[in-house]
């Protein structure tokens, strides 16, 4: 099958020959190209790996838009107008309304400052990890993660908040990455146990950061043309930053890559270089017996080509299995690499192995090629 | 009867001394119109009579170190179908020159060379290399034969880019002519120098060629491997190709239809 196989290709048939002549060579010059490849696919994949570890810890708030007041501008609070107009334009994002203020928490015997939340339906933005949240919040107290493991409480007990007693009606789970509304130190209370009108912030919840996005701006456009009167703090464009970030950092990666890949190609070109040198007379001997000049170019690109995609292939199995590790390692799921970006990776540097050893093999092909047979035959 | 003179260009008669070196003394075709000039043979059934391969005053010029060398001068050359003759001469005398000429592989300075009666002269590498494919055999002194391929292979390379199922048939086909049957599947340094030199013969025959040159071709060989090499290209001969072999070997005479001598580039005999 293999002879069919040579038979069929003439040109890899004698390539193939060629190349294990000089095994060690051959295999040298691919090793060149297996590292560059390597390079290109595992930073390309470490730079999804890193860029998936971020994301995914600010992925929690990644949707959210906090709309404050404009204390510059002297605004102090957000009005119940305010909050329509926010409603309105807001889509189908969650819009829960914020009071806040900071006051003693007491569940006996330990007594602690911490913040208060007024919120009427803090179950569109908050899961409770014990107990539950009503909705809407009427009575009751929701305690954040931290604060209860601090103060021991769990649903059922009774906390006294600024001198007035509630009953813990459930725990919130614990939320990550960073927020100005973060319950995990405060307490939730209904909004009816605020003296005070008007609210400290509005947060909306939207169903992605590009959604969130869309929020943000329609929320500007309504609230903010006749002066400025909010400040809306969007996570998604941290997000973006970030992955502005990301990006830098895998080109930057992808181009040591590209340099190793370059220097392969030049192993490659003088590895051919020396075959063609020393195979003068054979050469000749092909011009000899009837090989047109581009009979003889195949042949020798093959040669160059085969190293290529040689090296590439093993270079991408090999970046597989650094990759795999690398996602252990960050992400703890090895299988992770298995994703479209970086497959897109691994192709990429494939191709680009193999057009690095066409385009390096063509200069010795081509000399050899255009040598004048007589001068290769000269004794 | 020799055939009508084929109409031949002025610039091919007189170029410039030194408008031909080494390096660079591939003509392409003027223009992209072909450059052959196709000679009419005096008539079809008379085929026979047009010598296989023919040189008219073929001269050949090398510029080396700025010395400029005339290899041949002048050399007027018929050789007819199933022919063998030597090309003797000293070292140097411009042999293999010549040899090159007549195989296609080299173009001369001045002068003519016919194919079957066709002008080659100013054929594109291109052509040439189809031509000397179609129609010339090589036999070299140092056999060249590819280290990496079995001998069945070696013999193979000259039709491998056909894609021609029966190459493989017709490789082992020769290899038993030259009683090599029983090394087919050798690599060419598992042979000895005489068998070497039957894998190139065979080589050279596998095209079907009408004319087969050889270039020393028992300069490496004893006395008795080098008789039988001679004694294969007597087969060949019989079969209707034409053999010129370039040799020092006095054993070639001994073979041929007959020697002519080269000295300081020009035919003497």
């Amino acid at each position: 099958m293999r002879r069919g196989f040579g038979r069929r290709f003439p040109a890899l048939l004698m390539a193939r020959r060629n190349l294990r002549r000089t095994t060690l060579r051959s295999v040298l010059a691919a090793l060149g190209i297996v590292i560059g490849v390597v390079a290109i696919a595992s930073l390309g994949m470490v730079g999804t790996a890193i860029q998936q570890t971020a994301t995914t810890t600010l992925g929690d708030i990644g949707n959210e838009v906090v709309v404050s007041p404009a204390f510059q501008a002297g605004v102090g609070r957000l009005t119940d107008r305010d909050v329509r107009e926010i409603e309105r334009v807001a889509g189908n994002s969650a819009v829960v309304p914020v009071k806040s203020t900071r006051a003693s928490v007491r569940f006996d015997p330990q007594q602690e400052l911490a913040t208060i939340y007024g919120m009427r339906n803090p179950g569109d933005i908050y899961t409770a990890s014990d107990g539950r949240i009503p909705d809407p919040l009427r009575s009751g107290a929701l305690v954040g993660a931290d604060l209860a493991e601090r103060l021991g409480v769990r649903p059922g007990n009774t906390i006294t908040v600024a001198g007035d007693s509630y009953r813990v009606v459930g725990v919130l789970a614990t939320q990550s990455g960073f927020s100005p509304v973060n319950p995990n130190s405060a307490v939730v209370l209904p909004q009816t146990a605020f003296r005070s009108t008007g609210y400290s912030q509005v947060v909306l919840t939207a169903e992605s950061g590009r959604a969130a996005n869309q929020t943000a701006m329609a929320v500007r456009a309504a609230l903010n043309d006749r002066g400025q009167r909010v400040e809306i703090f969007e996570f998604a464009s941290i997000t973006r930053q970030i992955d502005e970030f990301f990006g830098l950092l895998n080109v930057f990666l992808l181009g040591i890559g590209f340099i190793s890949l370059f220097v392969a190609g030049v192993a490659i070109l003088n590895v051919m270089l020396m075959s063609t040198v020393e195979r003068r007379e054979e050469i000749g001997v092909l011009r000899a017996v009837g090989y047109q000049r581009t009979e003889v170019l195949r042949i020798l690109l093959t040669e160059a080509m085969l190293l290529g995609v040689t090296g590439g292939v093993v270079g991408a199995l090999a970046s597989v299995l650094v990759g795999m590790a690398l996602n252990w390692i960050a992400l703890g799921d090895p299988l992770f690499v298995f994703q479209p970006r970086n497959v897109g990776f691994l192709l990429l540097a494939l191709v680009v192995g193999v057009v690095v050893s066409a385009a390096s093999g063509l200069y010795p092909a081509w000399r050899a090629a255009n040598a004048n047979p007589v001068d290769a035959l000269r004794k | 009867m020799p055939p009508a003179d084929p109409p031949v260009r002025d610039d091919e008669r007189s170029p410039a001394p030194d408008e031909q070196s080494p390096a660079t003394d591939e003509r392409s075709a003027p223009g992209g119109k072909s450059a052959v000039t196709p000679t009419e043979p005096s008539s079809p059934g008379d085929e026979s009579a047009v010598p296989v391969l023919e040189t008219r005053g073929v001269g050949k010029r090398y510029e080396t170190g700025g010395e400029a060398v005339e290899a041949l001068k002048d050399v007027d050359f018929s050789l007819a179908a199933g022919e063998f003759v030597a090309v003797m001469g000293p070292s140097g005398s411009g042999k293999t020159t010549l040899l090159n000429v007549l195989g296609l592989l080299d173009v001369p300075t001045t002068g003519t060379v016919l194919l079957r009666g066709r002008d080659v002269t100013s054929l594109s590498d291109r052509e040439r290399t189809t031509a000397r494919k179609r129609t010339i055999g090589f036999v070299f002194q140092n056999f060249y034969l590819i280290p990496t391929l079995s001998a069945r292979e070696n013999v193979e390379i000259p039709r491998l880019f056909d894609r021609d199922p029966s190459t493989r048939a017709d490789a082992e086909a020769l290899l038993r002519r030259v009683g090599l049957d029983d090394r087919l599947e050798f690599r060419p340094d598992e042979l000895s120098g005489g068998q070497k030199q039957r894998v190139a013969i065979a080589r050279s025959l596998v095209n079907d060629p009408s004319i087969l040159l050889a270039d020393e071709p028992t300069g490496n060989l004893d006395r008795k491997t080098g008789r039988q090499i001679l004694e294969e290209f007597d087969r060949v001969r019989d079969r209707g190709v034409a053999v010129v072999a370039v040799t020092h070997d006095p054993l070639v005479d001994e073979y041929t239809d007959r020697t002519v001598e080269l000295v300081d580039g020009e035919l003497t005999r």
